[in-house]
């Protein structure tokens, strides 16, 4: 449980137990709760960076979070364009990226 | 082949699947999200008498129901084109394609952006993002936020992720440049401010809210802007630039005129670790559009509208819309124009019906009614557009029968 | 960061600078904008940048928003892969 989780809610109620689960995104692993989707699981532990612009290398991560923009695409058990926002967590889910990859600055190329 | 397809099932779509079933048709909805619900799933407010709406209950109470009648529905599935056929229309989707003798698009409506230096940044989001990420995934977009953007979105979610434990520092304009237009200009962002000001928390902006007028309130804006819930609404103040390197660290602000000029010497950085654009919404027609459906521009429903009727008919046999796709507004009144779809693609299966008509009818009625009750007003107007448009339907359609 | 640089179009990162050098010079549609600065092209299917688009050609003087929609929604208008395509 991480301060990121609203566990609690004055008007939604408390969320309660859920199953935990486990997977790796970009090397290292990471837990989820049953229900969150990729991008919340990651969000929810600090991670906002979810690719790397293919061109330009700019970081980059959700931006609507609907599956209408498309920013927040990575690579999920070996199947590529995976929407992280509508893409529920599954246990042992592997999921890859290019943030690893390329340049660490923004702007400019490889 | 069965009787209706549904793209979206949000509270438009699960409406008609009701409707539709309860007279017997068999009905299947589809979703690209990971539950049911649509963006209703994510709404949260409370109503000037003290109650809460809570969004993820009124979805739950459709989604049950529509189960109940025997509607299946699928989620986590995305269509990706249509076809129509002779007797009806078949959509090709990310799991099996589907035949059906009607379709209706209930996709709701897409967040229009405001582009601002730095808007790529991870951290910066849709403040309907925000919006999904603390309500139905409940995790804090972030610590402390500001929104870019003054509108009822804006200030509506601003609340909701209060609740959720996060600051918001501030409810701001964004940059004057020359693609904002309007979202810039404080006259004009004063008159929207001021249709949402009978909701305001302090009776001091409820009853200021009925005497100002756009132009001086604009003028006499506090500098510090006005709080809601301890929130500043700034119409006074703009953004600048989104900072940071890998993820957003802070927002340059600065003070603007009252009609949207930058005061030279007045930036400022104020930190934060989240963003949020609201610029508003606009129809998802694509669907529509490669369906072949005639559209309309209509700045009041938010933008291109696929052209349809009172009775939620597009100009193609067999393809109804209903929801934020006919033109922005509350998810009341989405509900109200699923019930009109649900019944009228009824009325198609059925040999004359008197009964049919008359519920019709009353279906109608009710959207009307549901509108003018809604405590708010998305844009002014709108009554009126959709007459004019409906009217313009009829037109197209004589004009066809008469070649 | 300036104004100029502000990406317009998120897939592809088109600034901008570009699409008002390229209205400039080629006194373009939406539909022409995409063609030549590939904005509009990218996985989203133009859905996030068509409304800016159109507005930037629109304030250059281009041709206003019109009854059709500016930039047509080609299929399939999410990404699907050859096995999706295929296999039903």
């Amino acid at each position: 449980m991480n301060s990121m989780r609203v566990d609690q809610h004055p008007v939604l109620g408390n969320m309660g137990q859920r199953q935990k689960l486990k997977f790796v995104f970009e090397g290292k692993q990471f837990t989820a709760y049953k229900g969150d989707t990729i991008a919340s699981a990651l969000l929810a532990s600090g991670v906002r960076t979810l690719r790397r612009h293919e061109d330009k290398g700019t970081p980059k991560g959700i931006y609507c979070n609907i599956g209408h923009c498309f920013e927040c695409r990575v690579r999920v058990n070996g199947q590529n364009s995976v929407r992280a926002c509508l893409t529920p967590v599954e246990n042992n889910m592997i999921i890859e990226s290019n943030v690893s990859r390329t340049m660490t600055s923004r702007g400019g190329k490889v | 082949m069965i009787d209706l397809a549904i793209v979206g099932a949000g509270p438009a779509g699960l409406s008609a699947a009701i409707s539709a079933a309860e007279n017997g048709l068999k009905v299947t909805i589809i979703d690209e999200f990971v539950k049911p619900g649509g963006r209703l799933l994510g709404q949260l407010h409370e109503e000037p008498d003290g109650k809460w709406v809570n969004g993820i209950t009124e979805a739950e109470k459709l989604f049950k129901r529509a189960i109940q009648l025997g509607v299946i529905i699928k989620c986590g599935v995305s269509v990706y084109d249509l076809v129509q056929l002779d007797s009806g229309w078949c959509l090709y989707t990310t799991g099996s394609s589907i035949k059906a003798k009607s379709l209706l698009l209930a996709t709701g409506a897409s967040e229009t952006a405001i582009p601002i230096p730095g808007w790529t940044l991870p951290g910066v989001m849709s403040v309907g993002a925000a919006q999904v990420m603390g309500n139905v995934h409940r995790v804090k977009p972030g610590e402390n936020g500001m929104i870019i953007g003054v509108n009822v979105l804006s200030v509506a979610i601003a609340r909701e992720l209060q609740l959720c434990g996060v600051n918001i520092k501030g409810i701001i304009l964004p940059q004057p440049s020359l693609i904002f237009g309007n979202a810039s200009n404080p006259e004009k962002n004063m008159e929207s401010l001021l249709r949402l000001a009978h909701l305001a928390p302090s009776p001091l902006i409820r009853f200021g809210g009925k005497l100002v007028n756009p132009k001086l309130g604009a003028r006499l804006y506090p500098k510090n802007g006005f709080k809601m819930w301890g929130i500043p609404i700034q119409l006074r103040k703009a953004a600048i630039e989104i900072l940071g390197d890998n993820q957003v660290d802070g927002v340059r602000i600065a003070d603007i005129t009252a009609t949207g000029e930058i005061v030279p010497g007045t930036e400022k950085v104020v930190p934060v670790d989240f963003v949020c654009i609201a610029g508003g919404l606009t129809p998802l027609s694509e669907l529509a559009a490669v369906a072949g459906c005639s559209f309309r521009h209509i700045p009041q429903l938010g933008g291109h509208i696929p052209l349809h009727n009172e009775r939620m008919q597009t100009n193609l046999k067999g393809l109804y819309v209903a929801g934020n796709i006919t033109g922005v507004e509350s998810a009341k009144v989405a509900m109200a124009q699923g019930k009109v779809a649900g019944l009228s693609i009824a009325a198609q299966r059925k040999t004359s019906s008197n009964r049919m008509d008359n519920q019709i009818q009353e279906a109608i009625e009710n959207v009307k009614e549901t509108r003018r009750k809604a405590l708010i007003q998305f844009q002014p107007g709108i009554e009126d557009a959709r007459s004019q448009l409906y009217h313009t339907f009829n037109e197209y359609s004589e004009a066809k029968v008469s070649i | 960061m300036s104004e100029d640089q502000t990406v317009i179009c998120r897939c592809e990162e088109v600034t901008i600078q570009e699409i008002k050098e390229t209205v400039k010079q080629y006194h373009c549609s939406a539909r022409e904008i995409k063609l030549r600065t590939r904005a509009g092209m990218g996985p989203c299917g133009g859905r996030t940048c068509r409304c800016m688009i159109d507005k930037i050609v629109e304030q250059l003087g281009g041709p206003s928003v019109s009854n059709e929609v500016s930039l047509s929604y080609r299929p399939p208008v999410r990404p699907v892969s050859f096995g999706v395509l295929g296999g039903q």
